[in-house]
């Protein structure tokens, strides 16, 4: 086998901040190579440089041995690179040739030909094993289709790199076998594939040499053999510096105050977990587990199948929907701006715009002073930096907007709290008093569902791990277990079954 | 009895046209003679071209408002040339058409370079080039030259010359929609612009072109509509911008982008519109009544399209689901 594909040296800042330093790989023909990262390693800004997206600031890349410039997608194209994306780009009114050529449609006299389309779509979805036909709609089409449809796309240029970015998230495991045997066909014609997935024992499964990146740079490469799930996930994370703990864990024996049994939905399967007060729980899962997906369908934020909630905030547990339980739970996610801060406004007005209804003056209107002592006593207990609480969120810091947000929800005293990556971007000393923060609450009687993306993180805090893999819990380790124990449990490649309903 | 039923569904609106088509004839002693099928034909062409060319846009997910007012300002540049400045009528109609064009071209111009919202975009073409037009006419009734006016009674049969124009008109339309390189990608930008732009289409290139057509039928039908009348008046095109959209709603193209088809939509949907007001005026009928019932169908039409796109949603999310 010979190196089809170098990507020497790459670096590439946006806004001064590196993305990429030094990074590279090199793919070879007929073989499938992964790429592995955390979120932000820098794994798809390295693919926007190969695919044109993102002109790259150094390096070079060499196709063949010989460097190249790849100035656009259709430049990318013509070197023979394909991308399989892990979103669908479907048209979904459209039939599936029109899908799989829109973008270079065969004409006779002006007019497209279907004919010709139809003779260059079939032999593509003939070799993928398709058991649909050119003329059908994508729209009546399943999800596994679909993606069959978007990687015909990539094999219409007839590509000799082709790129799959998670292909499988939305798969079932029966789609999953046929995207496995497409990639291995694909091989064996002698293309290179390069593997983007976090899904560990796919890649022991797929290919057969391994690329791993952290903070946009190459932190090992070689054959998948010299590898184990724990090697990998090790370097993905980096140095696992344990810090000291902010709490010792706790061993909590009261009544439940959440218990969830069955839950069920595209994501998630059978789910069930248990909440005490006075807890810290942390989902620890890889990115894509389905984490972040858990806290999602708790709310109602993600529709469920089937599934019971049962919520009690004083030890006795009724049957709550997702929809009643977001009413009572603190949501604290990494998108500040999305879910909730009004950046614009003042301080004031963001702490006290959940608790207005006590906040009333004279007349029915909010009394300004009122507001004001209420959101200066939050902005004390939180450490809150300001100059002065009239002032633009939007003017703070991200660690202070993220305890404004905390703010709003004490104002509330909620018993629950879900709170998914809430330190995300933030520097250290303000990640260690968001850390503080949730402690307090715990003490305060509050349970606490916690995920984050840095072990170090949720192992300062939590009294419990649930780890989470392909949508399941698929174990529980007491707040002792030690970094090892924890990078361990989502290293192993479980048995899936996910049956397709 | 199912298969009925199914076949009912499925060609719903044709089921109503009938309906509404046996009501009149019922009602009406002369609804359904030859001569009066002739006549809304004739009353239609303007609008089934002006429509068609809407579809366009509307199929690529936008929305051109301006319609009305390119026609009205097309065909006064055409009324003038030919009137002020002796020009021949031939150059005075080709005129028109530049004008169409150039004005879509500027419609396109402001939604795809500058990016602003189609609505708000055409809607204040459609007062600007309202505004020009009534300015150059003084808002005064000019009559066509007798020469041409005599275009408007032109026929072969009994059929009026205009109605076989925006026959083969739609016909090459629709062909263009369904069977050509730019017609199948604004399909595609209707479908998902983002998802287009993924792909690798030239969407602002198509964007940009599809308003320049929506303005050059918008400047034809305006030309037919004005032979028509033989004069032109400050009403010419006024409010077609809106029955244009209904219209295309009502002829089973989506507001949302990407699905329906020009032919036979556009006809349907201005044969219905057509025939009530016919209907409606037959029956000696408080002629804003008309107006009532036109509005009662958009509001269905609307309603089926969201119900529909809502359908297939709930489709994805069950595909989504079974995954």
């Amino acid at each position: 086998m010979s190196a089809i594909l170098e990507l020497r040296g790459i670096s590439k800042r946006f806004a001064g901040v590196a993305a990429l330093t030094d990074a590279g790989m090199t793919v070879e023909a007929g073989g499938a190579h992964a790429l592995m990262g955390a979120n932000g390693a820098g794994k798809s800004t390295l693919m926007n440089v190969l695919g044109g997206v993102v002109p790259k600031d150094e390096g070079l890349i060499l196709i063949d041995g010989r460097p190249v410039e790849i100035t656009g997608p259709r430049d990318a194209r013509r070197h023979g690179i394909a991308f399989v994306h892990q979103e669908l780009n479907m048209l979904p009114s459209m039939t599936v040739a029109e899908n799989v050529l829109i973008d270079e449609l065969p004409t006779s006299g002006g007019l497209v030909n279907r004919k010709a389309m139809r003779t260059l779509v079939a032999p593509i979805l003939e070799r993928l094993g398709c058991t649909f036909g050119p003329d059908e709609v994508v729209e009546t089409l399943g999800m596994g289709d679909r993606q069959m449809v978007e990687v015909a796309r990539a094999l219409a240029g007839k590509p000799r790199i082709v790129i799959f970015d998670e292909p499988t998230s939305s798969l079932s495991d029966r789609e999953k076998r046929r995207l496995f045997d497409v990639i291995g066909r694909l091989k064996a014609d002698g293309t290179a594939i390069i593997y983007i997935t976090h899904f560990m024992d796919e890649i022991f499964e797929v290919c057969e040499r391994v690329t791993v990146m952290r903070n946009g740079q190459r932190v090992g490469s070689g054959p998948i053999r010299d590898y184990r799930p724990a090697d990998i996930v090790a370097l993905m994370l980096g140095d696992v510096h344990e810090q000291d703990r902010l709490r010792a864990p706790q061993v909590v024996n009261t009544s439940p105050m959440l218990e969830v049994e069955g839950l069920h939905n595209g994501a998630l399967a059978d789910v069930g977990l248990t909440l005490r007060p006075g807890e810290i729980v942390g989902l620890w899962g890889l990115l894509g587990s389905g984490r972040t997906e858990i806290l999602r369908a708790l709310v109602g934020l993600d529709p469920i199948d089937r599934g019971t909630i049962r919520f009690g905030a004083d030890g006795r547990l009724l049957p709550v929907t997702p929809r009643e339980l977001h009413a009572e739970v603190g949501f604290v996610t990494e998108d500040r701006r999305g879910e909730g801060l009004l950046l614009p406004l003042s301080v004031a007005s963001n702490i006290s715009f959940g608790n207005l209804d006590r906040l009333l003056g004279r007349l029915g209107l909010i009394d300004r002073k009122r507001e004001q002592a209420f959101a200066q006593g939050f902005a004390d207990r939180l450490r809150i930096k300001l100059a002065s609480i009239r002032q633009p969120v939007r003017t703070l810091s991200g660690g202070n907007q993220q305890k404004v947000v905390f703010a709003r929800w004490l104002g509330t005293q909620p018993k629950l709290f879900l709170l998914d990556e809430p330190t995300r971007g933030l520097d250290v000393g303000a990640k260690t008093e968001i850390l503080r923060l949730t402690v307090e609450l715990a003490e305060a009687g509050a349970a606490v569902l916690l995920v984050a993306s840095e072990l170090e993180e949720l192992m300062r805090v939590c009294d419990r791990y649930l780890i989470v893999q392909r949508g399941r819990i698929t174990g529980e380790l007491p707040g002792t277990a030690d970094k090892d124990m924890l990078l361990q449990a989502v290293s192993e490649a479980r048995p899936v079954e996910r049956q397709a309903a | 009895m199912s298969t009925l039923v199914g076949q009912a569904r499925r060609h719903g609106f044709l089921v109503v046209l009938v309906l509404i088509f046996a009501f009149f004839s019922l009602v009406t002693p002369h609804f359904a003679s030859g001569a009066n099928l002739v006549a809304m034909l004739h009353t239609m062409a303007p609008v089934v071209l002006m429509s068609a060319g809407m579809a366009l846009v509307v199929l690529a997910g936008k929305l051109d408002i301006s319609i009305g007012s390119i026609a009205f300002l097309s065909s006064t540049f055409t009324v003038l040339l030919m009137n002020d400045l002796g020009v021949h009528p031939v150059i005075a109609f080709a005129a028109a058409l530049v004008a169409g064009a150039l004005l879509g071209a500027l419609n396109g111009f402001i939604v795809v370079v500058l990016g602003i919202n189609p609505l708000i975009a055409t809607l204040g073409t459609m007062i600007a080039f309202r505004g020009v037009a009534l300015q150059l006419t003084g808002a005064i009734l000019i009559p066509l030259p007798e020469s041409v006016r005599a275009l408007g009674n032109l026929s072969i049969g009994p059929v009026f010359v205009d109605i076989l124009i925006v026959a083969l008109l739609v016909l090459v339309i629709d062909q263009v929609h369904r069977r050509t390189v730019f017609g199948r990608q604004v399909n595609a930008i209707g479908n998902g612009e983002e998802v287009a732009e993924r792909i690798g289409i030239p969407v602002r290139k198509r964007l940009f072109l599809a308003f320049v057509l929506s303005g050059l039928l918008a400047s034809i039908g305006g030309l037919i509509a004005l032979v028509q009348v033989g004069s032109i008046s400050a009403y010419l095109g006024r409010g077609m911008e809106f029955t244009a959209v209904a219209v295309v709603v009502v002829g089973g193209i989506s507001l949302f982008g990407g699905r329906g088809n020009i032919l036979p939509g556009v006809v349907l949907g201005a044969l219905t519109f057509e025939m009530i007001e016919n209907g409606l005026n037959q029956m000696s009928a408080n002629p804003y009544a008309y107006r009532l019932v036109t509005g009662a169908i958009i509001f269905v039409a609307m309603y089926v399209d969201a119900l529909k796109s809502g359908r297939l949603q709930s489709v994805r999310r069950v595909a989504l689901g079974s995954s």
